[in-house]
């Protein structure tokens, strides 16, 4: 598994200069709460060699908005939908309501202090 | 222009198996525009699975994420868990899950094609292929104890040995299904009403497929060549027991269904070289560490290609688990394939699609 | 055509369907039936309590320290981790014969919960009790010796 860390500024640059529909193939996003920050994680792998994964990750607080790679990858729309509903994060035009109902009570794989 | 409606198709309908909710923005019975959501099942096991369960204990839970690929399921996180612990299983449990994964393969695809002939209207061919598939969930019940949920694959192994008198039992009925497969290939190629409902609907192209990272079935009916099962030899030896990747290049209902009947001939074989050369060794590994670190694993599915994320912190109880559906990764792919199709081929199309609503939003 | 004749033809065969539960379905030999639990070769380590992923045993313990066995068969999901995990051969076995129905004057679902946490919480006071015992000879035995 080969990590590869990124900031929030240049996770639009990085991604796009690595992305090939081609080539490539995008699996999932994910996030991991450790406590004050949140790591999140984007998981690609190659048409040609499979065995090899890619992951992108950046550690953010939960409040900051996070850039969404929805011109890059189009069908990456899903993955972040699930995500805000589930972490209670916050990535750029995406709307809550997809996975949970509107009325759940919201990040409910937070951890609770 | 004509005038446009909005039409709900919502989470309980007649023709649908599967609680998903559409939206159908129509002109004059061609669809324009459709939005979609998956919030009915949702059940919070990737919360239990980190709060409330020991890491041996959950591999069972996991397996009740879905009722129609459970091994699969069990299966991927008892390889994710030992790759956190650091031990390789013995070959006969190697080959015993291949068996169970094969036989559960059948079941699954000859219940999606009973599904799509009952959404053409063709009513006499579901109840036949239904007939046809009862076999094999007798088999599952004799090899693995139960029809449905099987807790077979556990860390560091699998539960139960296979007996020489049902080793004779799945050969035997095997050779049975082969002449019904047959019959099953002629009338879903030949017969001319399945072939106007379903020839030239739901389409979608080689590059949309790309663009949109499909997987499973509905990926290989395009044309794209792509199967967890051709790719790596290190967990499951699937090219030594004469695995062959099956593609198609229209892309539309009938070629989906073609492909998943070819796809049970390769599975039948399968079957037959795992039971044939079965080695002899244990049947589980056993280990006192804690899982530490993390890891990724990547399986086949019938649906699909399914993938786990698992981090440790060597406590008995797992920090994060990440499950993926391949459902998960053909929601875009249906939202597009709707375009410009009529209202009234909906229902197949789903079908076709073969969606688990239990494993998308779980 | 030729699915029309057939068609045709099954008006005059008979049905496939079983009609269960008037007749019994396939059963193998090996199945997945009821746990049983022979009380005179248990040891008492409760490592069939720990394993097991639903939680549908439970062990209660009185104020002299004799232990009780307790199982609920419509929490259990006959997985047999507790026949693998038992130090001891026979004391607790799976049978093949099916576990019946629950009914529902036994209210099997909340009060096993009850159960449950009586349960724990008896051991819990025992341990106490135990540990108040031991405190008390000890000191006895201090004066003892203090004496001679």
């Amino acid at each position: 598994m080969k990590r590869i860390e990124t900031t929030i500024e240049q996770l639009k640059t990085a991604i796009g200069n690595f992305y090939n529909p081609v080539l490539h193939h995008f699996m999932v996003m994910n996030a991991v709460d450790l406590g004050e920050k949140i790591e999140v994680q984007w998981f690609f792998c190659d048409y040609a060699y499979p065995s090899e994964t890619t992951v992108f990750t950046t550690q953010v607080e939960p409040e900051i908005e996070i850039p969404s790679i929805r011109g890059i990858v189009s069908s990456a729309w899903v993955a972040e939908a699930e995500l805000v509903d589930l972490m209670n994060i916050k990535i750029e035009n995406t709307a809550k309501g997809f996975v949970l109902e509107p009325d759940f009570e919201s990040g409910p794989l937070r951890k609770k202090k | 222009m004509g005038k446009q409606y909005e039409i709900p198709m919502g989470a309980q309908h007649v023709s649908l198996l599967e609680p998903l909710h559409f939206k159908f923005t129509t002109e004059n019975e061609k669809i324009v525009d459709t939005t979609a959501n998956v919030y009915y099942v949702h059940r919070g096991i990737e919360q239990a699975c980190c709060s409330k369960f020991k890491f041996r204990q959950v591999s069972f839970v996991v397996g009740r994420v879905c009722g129609l690929c459970s091994i699969s399921h069990s299966t991927a996180y008892s390889q994710v868990a030992e790759k956190l612990v650091k031990i390789e299983i013995p070959k006969r449990a190697k080959y015993l899950r291949m068996l169970v994964i094969e036989l559960d393969r059948i079941h699954s695809h000859l219940l999606c094609l009973s599904h799509v002939a009952e959404n053409s209207g063709f009513e006499a061919l579901f109840m036949k292929t239904m007939q046809y598939r009862e076999f094999s969930m007798e088999l599952l019940e004799a090899v693995c104890g139960n029809r449905i949920q099987y807790d077979f694959s556990i860390v560091g192994g699998v539960n139960r040995d296979l007996k020489p008198t049902v080793a004779k039992m799945v050969l035997e009925r095997l050779k049975t299904f082969k002449k019904q497969l047959d019959e099953l290939v002629d009338i879903y190629q030949h017969n001319w009403t399945l072939s106007l409902k379903n020839k030239g609907q739901g389409k979608i192209t080689r590059e949309d497929a790309l663009r949109l990272n499909v997987v499973g079935p509905f990926a290989r009916a395009a044309g794209l060549a792509i199967d967890v099962r051709n790719e790596t030899e290190d967990l499951l030896p699937w090219k030594e027991v004469g695995f062959e990747i099956v593609t198609d290049t229209a892309g539309d209902v009938h070629a989906r269904n073609m492909l998943r009947l070819r796809e049970l001939y390769v599975s039948i074989r399968i079957i037959e070289n795992v039971i044939n050369g079965l080695p002899e060794s244990a049947l589980v590994t056993e280990t006192k560490a804690f899982p530490d670190g993390e890891a990724v694993v990547r399986l086949e599915a019938p649906r699909g290609e399914l993938f786990y994320y698992a981090k440790g912190n060597k406590t008995q109880i797992l920090e994060r688990l990440k499950i993926k559906a391949p459902t998960f990764s053909n929601v875009s792919a249906m939202v597009e394939a709707f375009k410009g199709m009529e209202y009234g081929s909906v229902p197949a199309i789903i079908a076709s699609y073969d969606p688990c609503l239990s494993c998308t939003s779980r | 055509m030729k699915t029309f004749f057939k068609a045709l033809g099954n008006l005059f065969r008979k049905p496939v369907t079983t009609k269960y539960p008037s007749e019994q379905t396939y059963i193998p030999d090996d199945y997945r039936g009821m746990i049983g639990f022979d009380e005179n070769l248990c040891i008492w380590c409760r490592r069939c309590e720990m394993v097991c992923p639903p939680g549908a045993i439970v062990f209660s313990q009185d104020m002299e320290g004799k232990q009780t066995y307790h199982f609920n068969r419509a929490v259990c999901i006959y997985c047999t981790e507790c026949v693998h995990a038992c130090p001891v051969e026979g004391a607790i076995y799976q049978t093949a014969e099916p576990a019946k129905c629950a009914l529902k004057e036994e209210n099997i679902n909340n009060g096993w919960n009850i159960l449950f946490e009586e349960a724990i919480k008896s051991r819990a006071a025992y341990a106490v009790e135990k540990k108040r015992l031991a405190a008390e000879k000890a000191a006895v035995a201090k004066k003892d010796a203090e004496k001679k």
